[in-house]
């Protein structure tokens, strides 16, 4: 029955959506002053189509029908409700539809929250939202149905990868969704306003919105995508540079690089055609990412569909797109009315320049790592592997300008700022931070020279953003999320520099002596739990003066058999203690990895920072003053 | 052009900290910048597959032999091929693969520069 009636409401909105593409086309040559009445009609029995195939596709799973495929293929009565519900996006199809329904919704909030803007540009948006939202059913129908039927109906599901089997995994995709669809609405937007002439400072302040919503929806989807990597895989990091992770890094530089332009095009209605460009880019890089990910062309831990047709549809979906948006900017271009100015070197528009500067940089890097790889086996047959050193050896380098010109350029003024006479305050925080890094870097014994320069400038610019919190002029949120930001940084070296960790072979009773530190297996327990076999272990860790106790555990999971690991971790403000086991094959031995992790907790609070100033700016009226 | 650029690589990756005090053995070392070939995404260190349990022994064993690190990878190479390490040499395949990210860097800087009014 939710077999019908998610399938048969994908076409109903397939309907509307060609009509919808028909009609705003038509419309957007004609000279009609108001919107008519139909489209907010038909968008909304679009969305709520879309709306019932989705949940009748959740149901699904919900009552475990395993007359639907995806529902065996992916779920079994076993599993926690929870789960089950999760499980309607842990997969190809169904991540698809989720696609599908956020897209539905965005175009829906676009169109109520966009009343005051002009006719021709809504109706031209609505057009460019249709064409993807139309290509999107094209492929769910095509390729990847949802609602495919199985006869005999099995009694049992084959289960769903118990590695995704997690809280933090279940909400990751639907807010990393939420981010990627978001700049779906900037795409179309950008274009509609490059063809009805409307970019500039008015235009900016709408859009503004929209970039900014993704990008902290983006920003947090990756977080939790890092924190699941962090505890669920058992490497004890929280970055592997996975392709599947570079592929929702990479619209996060581009839109975060778009954000600070939007500002410039907002405050001196300059940079037109740049923001359009990386509206362009940031859709076409989350597209790419949809695309990478599902064609199974990524060797990756994450990717969970193989099937070279959707790969092929996607790129030329892709491409399609891509030609349509480069045609549209070159016949548009004598649109845009320019208004030369010029730029001082000394003003904001020229910080927000090298911003984006670095931004494209630090992008060039993740995405010429991640598809090189793919381009030269296809090109001469050699295979490389591009993996995390690649991506140290060209980044951190360019961290200490970056952390430079990030200390001073948010407080310049607009237009031209002049050099001031010489700050004590700066010099008095640069000593601080000097200090600091000095007995910082006392404490650890191999040092390397690259460290010092960044531990030092990480700081000062971390007590610069704390200064600017009293003294500069600038918005609360952007203060916020730089001070985010530099404590990130901040984190992320130290945490580097000061992790350390043992690997070894023990049995009950053992113990391991590391950095004063006695560790001790006391016990394994074996239960069954529901639908899988636990091994818990436990584990004493005496400190000098302090003892605590870590409960690590294995699960093997029968439907289908797979063996996890989970980490216990005891977490405190200064630092983390992971720990790991795996089964060995001599019988009475595990495997034992502990870490002792700095400081990790603020990786993740940092990161909160970072997209709660981008929210501040979102729900805050009076943002427009700055 | 390949030295120059070799030689600044060369320069970072003696810079290079990132795993600083993790590292206690050359073992972990050199294991950490191999790939896992039969899992997805780990590395031999990560992996406690039958295949990562077996390359640490050969690691330890061409260590113990008086093997450089450089030797074991150019060994490691030539068996299973450039795949299994993590860190891309820089020869011919991959001289792009270096230095696109540095040249659009370069090229970034130059538009700025003819951007911004200098007075």
């Amino acid at each position: 029955m939710s077999n019908y009636l998610g399938n048969y409401s994908l076409y109903i909105a397939l309907i509307a959506s060609v009509y919808l593409i028909f009609k705003s086309y038509l419309d957007a040559n004609s000279e009609n002053k108001y919107l008519d009445k139909n489209f907010i009609l038909i968008t909304s029995i679009q969305t709520i189509m879309i709306t019932v195939s989705f949940f009748s596709l959740v149901a699904a799973f919900v009552i475990s029908d395993f007359s639907n495929e995806t529902v065996f293929n992916n779920s079994h009565t076993l599993k926690p409700l929870f789960y089950k519900v999760s499980g309607t996006w842990g997969n190809h199809e169904g991540s698809l539809l989720l696609w599908l329904l956020v897209l539905s919704i965005f175009l829906f909030i676009f169109l109520l929250n966009s009343r005051s803007q002009d006719t021709k540009y809504k109706l031209l948006t609505i057009l460019f939202q249709q064409v993807i939202i139309s290509g999107f059913l094209v492929f769910i129908l095509l390729t990847s149905n949802p609602f495919k039927m199985l006869y005999p109906i099995p009694s049992e599901g084959l289960g769903l990868n118990p590695i995704l089997q997690d809280p933090a995994l279940a909400i990751h995709p639907p807010i990393l969704y939420l981010g990627y669809v978001g700049t779906s609405i900037i795409f179309s937007a950008s274009l509609a306003s490059m063809i009805s002439g409307n970019i500039g400072d008015k235009w900016a302040r709408h859009i503004k919105k929209w970039v900014l919503v993704s990008w902290v929806f983006l920003t947090i989807g990756i977080l939790l995508g890092s924190i699941w990597a962090y505890y669920e895989l058992g490497w004890g990091g929280f970055w592997f540079w996975d392709p599947v992770e570079n592929v929702s890094l990479m619209p996060w530089f581009c839109l975060t690089a778009l954000l600070h332009t939007v500002i410039v095009l907002q405050k001196r209605n300059s940079f037109k055609e740049w923001t359009i460009i990386l509206s362009i880019t940031t859709f076409s890089l989350s597209m790419s990412g949809t695309f990478l990910v599902r064609s199974g062309i990524l060797n990756s831990i994450h990717t969970f569909a193989n099937d070279p047709s959707r790969g092929l549809y996607i790129l030329s979906f892709l491409f399609i797109l891509i030609l349509m948006s480069i045609l549209i900017f070159f016949f548009n271009q004598n649109k845009i009315s320019n208004t030369a100015k010029e730029n001082f070197i000394l003003s904001k528009e020229t910080a927000i320049l090298v911003n984006n500067w670095f931004m494209m940089f630090f992008l060039s890097v993740v995405l010429v790592g991640t598809i090189y790889p793919i381009f030269l086996e296809v090109l001469n047959g050699s295979k490389i592997s591009v993996g995390p050193p690649f991506y140290h050896n060209l980044l951190i380098p360019f961290l200490i300008p970056f952390l430079i010109f990030m200390s001073f350029g948010p407080s310049l003024k607009w237009i031209k700022d002049k050099l001031k006479k010489f700050n004590y305050n700066i010099l008095i925080i640069f000593l601080v931070s000097l200090l600091i890094s000095y007995v910082i870097l006392t404490k650890t014994e191999n040092s390397f020279l690259l460290s010092i320069p960044l531990i030092v400038l990480s700081i000062y610019l971390l007590l610069v953003t704390i200064k600017d919190f009293f003294v500069s002029k600038s918005s609360i949120s952007q203060k916020i999320s730089h001070f985010g930001f530099s404590l990130l940084i901040t984190s992320i070296l130290l945490n580097g520099l000061f992790s350390n960790e043992f690997n070894s072979n023990m049995k009950v009773g053992d113990e391991r002596i590391f950095n004063e530190k006695v560790v001790k297996l006391i016990e394994v327990n074996v239960t069954d739990v529901d639908n899988y076999k636990s091994l818990k272990a436990s584990f004493e860790v005496t400190n000098k003066n302090s003892s605590f106790a870590l409960y690590p555990e294995v699960r093997i999971y029968q439907q289908p058999l797979t063996i996890t690991s989970e980490a216990d971790i005891k977490t405190t403000l200064f630092s983390d203690n992971f720990l790991v086991f795996n089964i060995l094959k001599d019988d009475g031995y595990y495997n034992v990895r502990y870490q002792y992790k700095p400081l990790m907790i603020w990786i993740w609070i940092s990161t909160i920072f970072i997209g709660f100033g981008g929210l501040l700016s979102v729900i805050r009226k009076n943002e427009q003053k700055y | 052009m390949l030295k120059i650029l070799k030689l600044i690589l060369l320069l970072s990756f003696s810079f290079n900290f990132s795993y600083a005090n993790e590292i206690n053995t050359k073992v972990d070392q050199i294991t950490k910048n191999l790939r896992c070939l039969i899992c997805q995404g780990q590395s031999v260190y990560d992996s406690q597959s039958d295949f990562a349990v077996s390359m640490k022994l050969v690691v330890k064993n061409k260590i113990d032999e008086g093997k450089e690190e450089e030797e074991i990878y150019d060994y490691l190479k030539n068996k299973y091929g450039e795949w299994i390490v993590y860190e891309p040499e820089l020869n011919q395949n991959t001289f792009l693969l270096w230095s696109i990210p540095l040249i659009l860097f370069a090229f970034g800087g130059l538009l700025i520069i003819r951007k911004v009014s200098i007075k």
